[in-house]
């Protein structure tokens, strides 16, 4: 079984389907990355995965055990950053890591490592001993990274993890989780709204949109999709047409997506789009992250 | 909290040492049983226990109430929730913090009590006043348990402060009051009601709707028992309605 197994998860709330008929495998090592607009259920699928929300339907299992019925034992090799947490405005940043590596079983030496090393990691020093009620949003942040990196995970849940930073802080994040990847068995799952950033972290990307999951890179029957220059403009940037076996989509007056279904050659989809009355002038196989996610992202 | 139940002893303080040698004429109905051993010292005790039995409710809506709304609300559930730790744990851990820290803040007046019997009776009545402790505690249990229910009904502490207090000091008021101008029947199976055994054990003053008993000594075992059970039975129902809430509970 994938140390993630994520079948047929529905989650509503009331009418609302925020999640629908979710599936997803990671059976490797790897950076994940769920890109998709706001409300497209990213967010969702990950409190799902981390027994903060309950499915309404289907099973979120890790490492073969179901998160909604055994949370303590399916997350205790589970690191995560969901939402931006608070944290008790009371306590240190120092207090609030210690307690999260006690409750995942560290002795007090342990955690003296942990602190040393999470504190080195992320540049926390400056501010570990104060109270978490005094922090901005991009100390807070660090602080929730070290909480979701305390006693070395197996898997990591990472919620927009660079929200809230500045560039400097965003871009350290970024290597911190390529530097993760390179240097341990580590599963990274983490959502995401910035094309970029999934782009350099993410050894596979999933694009979310209404609950479902569109597209997968990591799916081997993906829809052939063809970018198409025409000779002459057309006015309906923006918009979708559907013809049989064929859908297609005008980034701008001259250029279009031209997804194929069923199998269909690309030289067929030409003949086609030329009957049509499409003046084709290039045609050409398309793979970009972006143009995909705008491609296939509700407008 | 603890302020005010510091100001509260202070002022009742006051009222025993300015009002000793005044009992008889502010309590005229009683003038018969003054001349019973220990009356004074069970009638005083009895004012006490009227004056502390709001406070555990104050107290554990202070304390209690926001321990699972809260962490809705300031989203510190981000935090926790994922943590390898099961909802009972934490809800459990959480109410005996809120209990521990309620008993600390009335014992405080418990204890200035004793001093303060101790300065003006040259001793105290033991027995009523342990049992006073004994079941206040126990009060202390079923209220902050309550307290607990109510809070993991709710994803804002002030619907939660809010309903507990409508809840005992409206609700169940306005239900013994219908009930005993309806029925004549003190519904003593309310927790005010069964918490005002806490006075009732130095005297046994019993004012129903129209009605008005009074014994010099205080509540028998009887009324002590059923009291203390149905206390129990409010820790324990209320306890179990707040884990099977607080295990479904889900922040959105």
């Amino acid at each position: 079984m994938p140390p993630i197994d994520i079948v047929n998860l529905t989650k509503k709330y009331g009418k609302i389907e925020a999640l629908s008929s979710f599936n997803l495998q990671i059976d490797k090592p790897q950076c994940v990355s769920i890109l998709g607009p706001n409300g497209a259920g990213k967010t969702t699928l990950l409190k799902a995965l981390t027994n903060i929300i309950k499915p309404t339907s289907g099973t979120v299992t890790i490492d073969g055990i179901t998160v909604s019925e055994n949370p303590m034992q399916a997350l205790q090799g589970v690191g995560t950053l969901i939402e931006q947490p608070e944290f008790y405005p009371y306590l240190t940043g120092r207090e609030i890591i210690e307690f999260a590596a006690r409750v995942k079983g560290a002795t007090r030496t342990k955690v003296t490592e942990e602190l040393g090393h999470l504190s080195n990691l992320l540049s926390l020093e400056e501010y570990l001993d104060r109270k978490t009620g005094t922090y901005s949003r991009g100390m807070k942040q660090r602080v929730c990274l070290a909480v979701a990196l305390v006693m070395e995970p197996k898997i990591l849940i990472l919620d927009e993890p660079t929200f809230g930073l500045d560039p400097r802080g965003m871009k350290e994040v970024r290597d911190l989780i390529i530097n993760l990847k390179k240097e341990r068995d580590i599963i990274i799952l983490m959502s995401t709204h910035l094309i970029s950033e999934a782009k350099e972290v993410s050894d596979r990307v999933i694009i979310v949109d209404r609950g479902k999951k569109i597209y997968d890179t990591a799916n081997e029957n993906n829809d052939n999709i063809m970018k198409v220059t025409l000779e002459t403009p057309l006015d309906i940037h923006g918009k979708k047409k559907d013809h049989k076996d064929m859908q297609l989509t005008f980034l701008n007056e001259t250029t279009l997506l031209v997804t194929l279904s069923n199998g269909m050659d690309n030289s067929v989809a030409i003949e086609k789009l030329i009957s049509f009355g499409y003046r084709v002038k290039w045609a050409e196989p398309y793979n970009d992250i972006e143009e995909k996610y705008l491609q296939s992202v509700s407008l | 909290m603890l302020v005010i139940t510091i100001l509260v002893s202070l002022l009742l303080t006051y009222f025993t040492f300015t009002y000793i040698p005044k009992l008889p004429s502010l309590f005229s109905n009683f003038k018969g049983f003054f001349n019973t051993p220990g009356f004074s010292q069970r009638l005083v005790g009895f004012l006490w226990s009227f004056v502390l039995l709001d406070l555990p409710v104050f107290a554990s809506v202070f304390f209690g109430s926001p321990a699972i709304s809260s962490e809705i609300e300031t989203r510190t559930a981000f935090y926790v929730f994922p943590l390898p730790i099961p909802r009972y744990i934490l809800l459990l851990a959480k109410y005996f913090a809120a209990v521990s820290v309620t008993i600390a803040v009335i014992m405080v007046y418990l204890v200035v009590q004793a001093i303060v019997f101790y300065m003006v009776f040259n001793g105290i009545l033991l027995q009523p006043f342990l049992l006073s402790v004994g079941l206040t505690i126990l009060f202390i249990f079923s209220i902050v348990a309550v307290t607990f229910l109510v809070s993991t009904i709710f994803n804002k502490n002030t619907y939660a402060y809010i309903s507990v207090f409508l809840l005992y000091f409206l609700i169940f008021n306005a239900y013994t009051i219908i009930s005993e101008v309806l029925y004549k029947v003190v519904p003593y199976y309310l927790l005010n009601n069964s918490a005002s055994i806490i006075e009732r054990v130095y005297l046994n003053i019993s004012t129903g709707f129209g009605s008005f008993t009074v014994t010099p000594n205080g509540a028998g075992d009887s009324d002590i028992l059923t009291s203390s059970i149905i206390m129990v039975l409010y820790t324990i129902i209320s306890l179990a309605g707040a884990f099977v809430l607080f295990e479904r509970k889900e922040v959105k």
